[in-house]
């Protein structure tokens, strides 16, 4: 059987009377947003935490909005994404006078959902490497202290804290990846793979997933055509859509020239026993005039025909040991 | 879609501009959007011809895939099992007939317009498909009044393309239109009377037939032996002033609003307001053991793949189908 528990990542723009703008523009468009995905096949939805207060307002509550979902054919809320890109006076990972702040934000953010069944709490650990470097072991630990404090917190509300590394955060590469996991409570902080972000970074995403299983909790199924070879990362004042030379990171499943290789993620995912969501992100996916309604048809044709293969193949492997 | 009736979906809606959908890498995103939404069948629209009209015009498409086994494999790059059938305006001047404007009013065009039919229905009989659907007449804001005779003469020419389609083991559709000289009930009435059944079937488009008064419910309920093929879409509004008679109506009126500002007129299935009723209709054909192919359209009316995916929502979650 396919795979079931596919979620989508809520980045979107469609045209409405007012030119193109996110479908929470007003609750028509919100609502042919998820039919949209909903006829996809797609069951799960994450969002960021700046959405809710949109999403109550023009669903009456949270609960109304996945009352929604169930309507029409989906099922819930299932991550939920905050994140602190930009250090600031008041919010910095990586600074530990930030951090009452921090977890204040992210006591409030999950207060909002008290009631749901949201699973992933998913947080950036960092800001981004130019204002946190030198990244020292000290600097890995405060941001390791920080989200076993917030983890805890969400985790006694059902929902795991779950990092999420950018390939221009201040936790890029292997080493600091394995330090941060080392410091990190394993009780409470756990770990969301983003192809893409990996990749750029030149850290294996399969690799990662096979070394973290027991602390991995999601995926965004998402690809890039390019490594961070000239330390884009660490340039100023945004790598992520600013970067010399590279004018785009993030595409859709199955363009050419994508170099992460899906197929062997799903036969890992599957030969791990991993049961959870799996998330389809489709970041600026409008970049040079694309469509995230197109984008996201032609990552479910990739999911139906390559995925699925790659998933009958790893569960006829094991049926056979 | 897992269902009994046969669903298939209309490409042109991506095909807005000669040079926007050449590239096969474009067409397989289509392809693919298609798929993934269930729909596993597809129908081509004719088109202007050309080399840039390579989904429309069996010579294009040939030239770009070596022969119909390339054809094939093409679509099957895209997960698309095949096509269900071809829409032809003989009346819309392609390349490949010297751009003439043909025109089924007139008896002496009937030899050349049959000779057009020609590679549609080879191409259809050797690619697996089912219908060469055609639109029989020109705009009623170019024909004038079309009395008995001259309706007459359009349906000699359509039985005698039927029966060239007949040889090939093709369906030949005939689509009614909200512009179409044959604009009334009772004219095309007339015409199924003066064609025959075994030659010409019915193409019953649910939003053009709404917009030019007919109830595509009852009508469908009055001839559903004519009815060999179906486009499925909706409309928020009903040609209730004459507006096809506007000169350029396709411009004035389709375009242009018909002097009531309309900016669209065709819609997806399940929008607001719509006045198809469109689950009465698909039931018609569910209790009728309809054989013939649903072609979901979206017809340009607005980002190509959101159109699909709301359609497909509501095949799948309102009328019962499965992806």
């Amino acid at each position: 059987m396919t795979w079931t528990k596919w979620s989508y990542m809520d980045h979107w723009v469609t045209q409405t009377p007012q030119g193109p703008l996110p479908p929470q523009f007003n609750r028509a468009y919100m609502d042919r947003y998820l039919k949209q995905l909903a006829a996809t096949g797609f069951t799960g939805f994450d969002t960021f935490f700046f959405t809710l207060p949109a999403l109550a307002g023009m669903y009456g509550s949270l609960a109304g909005f996945e009352q929604r979902l169930r309507e029409v054919g989906m099922e819930k809320i299932t991550g939920l994404f905050t994140a602190y890109p930009s250090a600031t006076a008041y919010t910095a990972p990586h600074v530990r006078e930030t951090h009452d702040r921090i977890f204040a934000d992210c006591e409030y953010t999950a207060n909002a959902v008290d009631g749901l069944a949201v699973e992933n709490f998913i947080v950036m650990p960092s800001s981004t490497y130019y204002q946190t470097e030198p990244v020292t072991d000290d600097k890995i630990k405060a941001m390791a202290e920080l989200w076993s404090r917030v983890g805890e917190m969400t985790l006694a509300r059902g929902m795991k804290t779950t990092c999420h590394f950018e390939f221009w955060g201040a936790i890029r590469t292997r080493e600091q990846l394995d330090l941060f996991f080392q410091y990190a409570d394993p009780e409470t902080v756990f770990f969301f793979c983003d192809t893409a972000q990996h990749t750029i970074a030149g850290v294996d995403p399969v690799q990662m997933f096979r070394d973290y299983r027991d602390r991995c909790t999601g995926f965004h199924f998402k690809d890039t055509h390019t490594v961070d070879t000239n330390e884009a990362y660490r340039t100023p004042p945004d790598p992520e859509m600013m970067a010399p030379g590279v004018d785009r990171w993030f595409y859709e499943m199955g363009t050419p020239g994508g170099l992460v290789d899906f197929p062997a993620l799903m036969r890992e995912i599957v030969t791990s026993g991993y049961d959870g969501w799996l998330t389809v992100e489709h970041d600026k996916a409008d970049t040079f005039g694309g469509s995230y309604a197109e984008a996201t048809c032609v990552a479910k044709w990739y999911i139906d025909n390559v995925l699925a293969e790659a998933q009958a193949e790893a569960e006829k492997e094991l049926s056979t040991r | 879609m897992k269902d009994t009736l046969r669903w298939a979906y209309a490409l042109n809606q991506w095909n807005y501009r000669m040079d926007v959908f050449v590239r096969h890498e474009h067409q397989l995103r289509a392809l693919k959007t298609a798929s993934a939404l269930g729909f596993d069948h597809l129908e081509l629209s004719s088109g202007m011809g050309g080399r840039w009209d390579n989904l429309g015009r069996p010579e294009v498409i040939l030239a770009n895939h070596g022969d119909v086994a390339g054809f094939r494999r093409f679509l099957a790059q895209g997960s698309i099992a095949g096509i269900s059938s071809i829409f032809w305006d003989p009346g819309l001047p392609t390349e490949e007939e010297g751009y003439a404007f043909l025109m089924s009013l007139d008896p002496s065009q009937h030899e050349r317009i049959a000779a057009a039919a020609r590679p549609y229905l080879d191409f259809l009989s050797a690619a697996g498909g089912e219908q060469l659907v055609v639109r029989p007449v020109a705009s009623a804001w170019m024909t004038g009044p079309l009395d008995d005779d001259a309706i007459g003469r359009v349906a000699a020419l359509w039985n005698r393309v039927g029966e060239l389609a007949r040889a090939s083991g093709i369906g030949l559709a005939v689509h009614y239109d909200c512009l179409s000289g044959i604009h009334s009930r009772a004219q095309l009435e007339t015409f199924l009377s003066a064609t025959d059944p075994a030659l010409v079937g019915l193409a019953l488009d649910t939003a053009e037939f709404t917009i030019g008064g007919i109830d595509p419910v009852g009508f469908y309920r009055d001839h559903a032996d004519r009815v060999t093929h179906v486009h499925l879409k909706d409309t928020r509004f009903a040609d209730t002033g004459e507006e096809y008679l506007m000169p350029g109506a396709e411009a004035t009126m389709l375009n242009g609003g018909g002097g009531r500002r309309i900016e669209r007129w065709f819609f997806e299935l399940g929008t607001e307001g719509g006045l198809v009723d469109v689950r009465a209709f698909v039931s018609e054909l569910r209790a009728h053991d309809y054989p013939g192919w649903v072609v979901v359209e979206s017809d340009h009316g607005g980002e190509p793949a959101e159109l699909v995916m709301l359609n497909s929502w509501y095949v799948q979650k309102e009328l019962g189908a499965s992806r």
